[in-house]
């Protein structure tokens, strides 16, 4: 029944595949329960964010589908195929922010018309957070949903992290025009999926991984100073007005 | 050093009520997969379903794509016709006013779902995972479950989460064997379904436009089986949730309010006695009211959004049949019909009026699927054999 299980060609028992499925969306189910699920605002953005990517993905394979399926051990199409797609979806990130900031003046008209404060950092933080979870999650549960193998589920953690952090670094950097921010976002995503193409050399796993969890952890850190910035920035601003 | 309490944002609690519902949808989707992955690991045990979906040609591997797909258009056109049939019948009795038999045969039906269709199930899932129960005891567990359930259906009074409960796992039942129809006689019959609903809703004559409309003029509920999810009062402070729908209705002006309402109609089988029992069921929203009230973009709406049992029952079919291919293709087909519920309701909120829940979602539904079967697997596995991932 499950095609997917027929070309592994193993057995695989419900607690292995609950194991890897859960390394690989681990943290983010615990971002899920915590973060987002508290407000039905933003669960309504994660499903919208994978249903774009998911819809990102899909018109990814439909270009690629004349030309699969591509011969083995062969490197280069593969980096043609990761150049296109990240620059696909780059481009998307930079429509899907636009389409964020309409939501963002109907958002706010709306609580103006209700006399309710308009939005804080906080809350388009956390909206940034969703898509950024979305975009991970749609591509987690594309690659690895299939194959439920250890080695993929380690991989997909790592960009599941990079993808989460840098939609809130991307909304950012585009809200502000920081040039830092919004170029650091495709070249993150760029060299994480060059990176998966050291898998092709034999053992070359053993590089690969690493340096994309460098690469993942990175972009925690870089996430993670904005943010602190930005925080301290709007609680200087507005600190003295509120008691 | 901090503010006491800083004012609720926006953000807070819109999109409650979308949440609400597509909560138990979700459920119940997630239900029908795990059913189908548990119970269909072995392809040889499958008893073929014979039914009125199946009356008028039943497929069997060795025929020709075309012969399956003129087979699969026959049983379609039965099921449709036979459904239009019940429609109309409806229609007459309510308007008749037998309101109380329909009544009475909405609960007989639930206890016939639940006890059939549910103890079917059990049996199947006892069998598989070789649980130590005596037929005793079973017949009495599974007599008070459909007994409960009911009570919990018809009784206004009864409490909000075991209703909800109940009605989520009579949509379970029912998913769950439609989906043992064969597979292009499934496929066609959704398509087919999505566009009854079409028509019935929107044409002048259909059934379910008909039935609203003197439902409307009389100022009546249709007695049926429909999800309602808890409608949501605030006050300035806290939520609190309670089931007044009915009475905010007589207490507010008539200018405000409007009832959307799309009556869906769905046949539940029983193998053995080839009877048929027909379940009409509802999907109503209210558009929102006062403003000082609640907050309203087409998310917030005042009372509770209702969905028919029929839209959960069909979406849930199609994800099941998706889960008989692979998990990717579930994935895609979750997606796509929880996109079409979300464009329905905000169509609901822009045009006022009834409106058919299924359309959008199962086409969307099965463009996804065909998608995903046709790109995304060749793809996935090209990358995943390589453990490229972008």
């Amino acid at each position: 029944m499950h095609r997917s299980f027929e070309i592994i060609g193993k057995v695989m028992t419900v607690a292995a595949g609950i194991g890897y499925a859960l390394l690989a969306l681990g943290p983010s189910l615990s971002l899920f329960v915590s973060v987002i699920s508290r407000k039905p605002f933003l669960i309504l953005t994660l499903l919208s964010s994978t249903l774009v990517w998911l819809v990102s993905l899909i018109v990814l394979s439909g270009l690629w589908r004349p030309f699969l399926p591509l011969k083995a051990n062969v490197w280069w199409p593969y980096t043609l195929l990761v150049l296109s797609s990240v620059c696909f979806q780059e481009a998307l990130r930079f429509l899907f922010w636009k389409l964020y900031m309409r939501l963002e003046d109907v958002l706010d008209s709306f609580a103006d018309r209700i006399s309710r404060p308009r939005l804080f950092l906080t809350d388009k933080l956390q909206i940034a957070l969703a898509g950024g979870l979305g975009h991970g999650v749609a591509h987690a549960v594309f690659f690895c949903l299939s194959l439920l193998t250890p080695a993929f589920a380690i991989i997909a953690l790592a960009f599941v992290t990079i993808h989460t952090f840098s939609m809130v670094i991307a909304f950012e950097g585009y809200a502000k025009g920081n040039k830092v921010d919004q170029v650091i976002v495709p070249v993150i995503h760029l060299s994480a999926g060059m990176l998966t193409l050291v898998n092709f050399a034999s053992e070359g796993c053993v590089i690969g991984v690493p340096l994309l969890y460098l690469v993942a952890s990175l972009t925690l850190l870089h996430c993670g100073k904005m943010v602190w910035q930005r925080l301290i920035e709007s609680r200087n601003q507005s600190g003295p007005t509120l008691r | 050093m901090d503010r006491t309490q800083r004012p609720r944002s926006v953000l807070d609690s819109l999109g409650e009520e979308l949440i609400g519902i597509l909560t138990p949808v979700s459920i119940c989707m997630f239900t029908v997969v795990l059913l189908v992955c548990l119970l269909n690991s072995d392809p040889f045990s499958s008893a073929s379903f014979s039914s009125i979906a199946t009356a008028a040609y039943s497929e069997t591997d060795s025929d020709s794509p075309w012969d399956k797909l003129l087979g699969a258009f026959l049983n379609s056109l039965v099921f449709v016709a036979a459904i239009t049939v019940a429609t109309f019948l409806l229609v007459l009795l309510f308007y008749l006013r037998c309101v109380r038999f329909l009544k009475l045969y909405m609960g007989f039906s639930a206890f016939v779902v639940l006890a059939n269709l549910g103890g079917e199930i059990s049996v199947l899932l006892i069998d598989r995972f070789r649980l130590p129960v005596d037929s005793v005891t079973f017949s009495i567990l599974l007599f008070n479950f459909s007994v409960v359930g009911v009570f919990a259906v018809f009784m206004s009074r009864f409490s909000i989460l075991i209703t909800q409960g109940y009605l989520v796992v009579i949509g379970v039942l029912v998913a769950y064997f439609f989906t043992m129809l064969p597979e292009w006689t499934t496929w066609v019959l959704l398509v087919a379904l999505a566009l009854y609903d079409l028509a019935a809703v929107l044409l002048p004559v259909g059934p379910l436009r008909l039935l609203v409309e003197m439902a409307i003029s009389r100022d009546e509920d249709i007695p049926a089986l429909v999800y309602e999810a808890r409608p949501v009062i605030r006050d300035d402070s806290r939520l609190v949730q309670r089931r007044v729908w009915r009475d905010r209705r007589s207490s507010q002006n008539d200018d405000d309010l409007e009832n959307n309402e799309v009556v869906n109609v769905v046949r539940a089988e029983e193998d053995e006695q080839r009877s048929e029992i027909s379940v009409p069921l509802i999907e109503r929203s209210r558009p929102e009211s006062s403003e000082t009230f609640l907050e309203g973009i087409g998310l917030g709406s005042s009372g509770a959004i209702k969905l028919g049992l029929g839209d959960f029952i069909f979406y849930s079919v199609l994800v099941g049949r998706a889960a008989m291919y692979d998990l990717m293709t579930v994935y895609a087909c979750y997606l796509a019909i929880i996109a079409g519920l979300g464009v329905t309701l905000m169509l609901l909120s822009v045009y006022q009026k009834a409106l058919p829940a299924l359309p959008v979602s199962i086409m969307l539904g099965v463009v996804f699927y065909f998608l995903a079967r046709l790109f995304l697997e060749v793809f996935v596995v090209q990358c995943s054999s390589n453990l490229v991932m972008f």
